[in-house]
């Protein structure tokens, strides 16, 4: 794809992701979960993936892991590139090393996540032990230390999952996705289970953690706030591409794309009421019947003719800032005016 | 003299547990205009969820009074309160587990009608439930399909309308908008709201969510475990919060900007157990203000401005700084 006007040095990504494409086949139908996302993340930056519902999100980070679910999830084409190295590419032998040691998932509903039947010590330990080679004993003393770094009382590692509250557990699962001390941090709607003073607690511990042991990660979130939080940059996906990315003032600040606009419109604004919301209009296209060109074009209210018939091509508007949409071709400036206002 | 449709006093929801007695809902107090929208806010564990069913009476309130259009509904014997309920519904909060999955649109909608009795006639009873997918703005097309072949926004179309199916005067949304994607969101709460003006409508909106409760509610009701801590006219709870808590609780939205972002205060720990609670301060364990008398005495609620009611000990000084 357009990546080539901007050519960073390789060596500083931590993760690449080219022009991935991922089905989910089935007998009776396809469904085209991604189709052709572009990833970037550089070391030690946080870049926020926002979508709704079936845009993507989540398989996208599944395949960082290689951990699309088989038979029916296909990665038809595209690369997967951890510091360089290619994902797909590799063997399991390989891929079970780097899983939970170089890269680790944050999962969004702790209450699952987390074995009932171990005690939360024995779980971040287990870890411990499998990527650190150390002795039981010592894992045991190192999980004790996690559980304090994330604000848990070490007395309490012995203790059963269902003795914690849900920050609590959440705060767990971080411990255990620490515990290598990953370069890349996976973190799948960390806090959307949460209630909201406890995911300021959980937001601000990570943010902490983030900094200090220099960690690449990516927060798949459907909130802007949350984004807004934690970013650096931002990528905004809609039926499996990413149609916008940025840095946070690009996004914020100087958003292009309609259906970016629509999602901080559809926002209730905590600061200014205003008698009526401003939805998108319509519905999430059926990934197992997108519609042909742009996928956001039956909902945009500047749709024109070549939106239905191809696809926008990925166009760089800064070094920072990209937008996949017909409305940013040179030949459309009287259109642009009228989206700029 | 106001229009007040519901009024709701020192109502009380009790559960045993094998530990003791837990408070769900502790002692809570107020009135609603016909025709308003009073938002019920709070963190799970709260009582809001409890409150919405004990005046419906979904589950049997320990003890207080629920009245509404004049009457006092917790003394209102069976057949009565079955008649009751066609005035007072509720819209659920999660649309994949609220509609049975074996009837059509149709027929959930219909089924309130049906159960009342109040269209006998079938042709009849078809085109009043074709009148409520159109007011929700569902498709006539729709008429025979079933909640698995539609999206989540659909189907809270159709909970709507089947609450709407009883004319009701008096509607309870618990967390309507929860389980929804915020371009959807927008879409269903634009329709609660043009319902409501149509109908003439008065709702309950309990949710967490304080940035939906602004932009949907007159009145503002905030609850931390089964107690009422503050209550107000939206602006002015939004613009000068009373209570640590809500202070709290509003700072800890992530706010969808990156210029002026507000300071955020964290609260320490987290919520405490409803078991057998002290007659103190609840929120005293994570409140960044807690003096002696908070640990001795419970506040009652103050009206430090009209229609503005806190309950805190501090109140007065904290008001000011």
């Amino acid at each position: 794809m357009n990546m080539e006007i901007k050519k960073p040095n390789e060596q500083e990504n931590t993760l690449e992701i080219k022009n991935l494409v991922i089905h989910y086949i089935s007998d009776e139908e396809v469904v085209k979960a991604v189709n052709g996302v572009n990833i970037i993340i550089k070391a030690g930056k946080t870049l926020g993936l926002v979508g709704e519902t079936g845009a993507g999100k989540t398989t996208t980070a599944l395949s960082i892991l290689n951990l699309v679910p088989e038979p029916q999830g296909k990665i038809l084409s595209g690369e997967v590139l951890l510091e360089g190295r290619s994902v797909l590419a590799m063997s399991d032998l390989e891929l079970e090393a780097i899983r939970g040691d170089k890269v680790a998932m944050i999962f969004q509903d702790p209450m699952t996540s987390l074995n009932p039947v171990h005690t939360v010590g024995d779980q971040i330990a287990e870890s411990i032990e499998i990527h650190r080679k150390v002795s039981r004993q010592e894992a045991l003393k190192q999980a004790k230390e996690m559980l304090e770094l994330v604000g848990i009382p070490s007395e309490r590692s012995n203790e059963y999952p269902f003795q914690f509250s849900g920050g609590m557990k959440q705060r767990v699962v971080i411990a255990i996705a620490l515990t290598c001390n990953p370069t890349l941090l996976i973190a799948d709607e960390p806090t959307t289970a949460l209630d909201v003073t406890i995911q300021a607690q959980v937001l601000k511990l990570i943010n902490e953690l983030r900094q200090k042991y220099h960690m690449s990660m990516l927060m798949i979130t459907h909130d802007l706030g949350i984004v807004a939080e934690v970013c650096d940059e931002v990528s905004i996906a809609y039926a499996g591409r990413i149609i916008e990315h940025g840095t946070l003032e690009d996004i914020f600040d100087h958003m292009r794309h309609p259906y970016t606009k629509g999602l901080f419109d559809a926002l209730p604004d905590i600061g200014a009421r205003r008698s009526e919301l401003k939805p998108v209009k319509g519905l999430m296209p059926d990934p197992t019947n997108l519609p042909p060109g742009c996928p956001f074009h039956p909902r945009c209210d500047y749709v024109m003719e070549v939106c239905s018939q191809s696809v926008p091509e990925n166009k760089w508007l800064s070094e920072t800032h990209c937008v996949e949409c017909h409305l940013y071709k040179d030949s459309n400036e009287s259109m642009l005016k009228e989206v700029l206002l | 003299m106001s229009d007040v449709l519901l009024e709701v006093k020192d109502l009380k929801k009790y559960y045993k547990v094998p530990k003791g007695m837990l408070h769900a809902v502790d002692g809570v107090s107020f009135d609603l205009e016909r025709g308003k929208t009073l938002g019920i806010v709070g963190e799970s564990g709260c009582g809001k969820t409890t409150i919405g069913r004990a005046i419906l009476r979904l589950v049997e309130p320990t003890s207080g009074s629920v009245i509404f259009d004049g009457v006092d509904i917790l003394k209102l014997n069976k057949p009565e309160m079955r008649y009751m309920r066609r005035n007072m519904q509720l819209i659920f909060q999660d649309p994949f587990s609220s509609l049975n999955p074996r009837k059509t649109i149709t027929q959930t909608i219909e089924e309130p009608i049906i159960l009342a009795n109040m269209i006998p006639d079938p042709d009849k009873r078809f085109m009043r439930v074709m009148e409520l997918m159109d007011t929700v703005g569902l498709a006539e097309r729709l008429v025979n399909t079933y909640p698995h072949e539609l999206d989540g926004g659909r189907r809270q179309r159709i909970g709507i309308a089947r609450a709407l199916a009883m004319n009701p005067k008096f509607i309870i949304c618990d967390e309507p908008v929860s389980a929804l994607d915020v371009s959807i969101q927008a879409q269903i709460l634009n329709l609660m709201k043009k319902i409501q003006r149509e109908m003439g409508l008065t709702y309950i909106f309990i949710t967490h969510n304080l940035a939906v409760v602004n932009h949907f509610s007159d009145d503002v009701a905030v609850m931390y475990l089964g107690r009422m801590v503050e209550k107000a006219p939206s602006e002015t709870l939004f613009a000068n919060p009373g209570h640590p808590y809500t202070q709290a609780l509003l700072s800890a939205i992530p706010v969808p900007r990156i210029h002026n972002r507000p300071e955020r205060l964290l609260l320490r720990g987290e919520i405490t157990s409803p078991i057998n609670p002290e007659p103190v301060c609840r929120f005293v364990n994570r409140c960044n203000y807690a003096i002696p008398i908070c640990s001795k005495e419970e506040p009652g609620l103050i009206e430090i401005e009209p229609s503005h009611f806190v309950a805190c000990h501090r109140v007065g000084e904290l008001q000011k700084g």
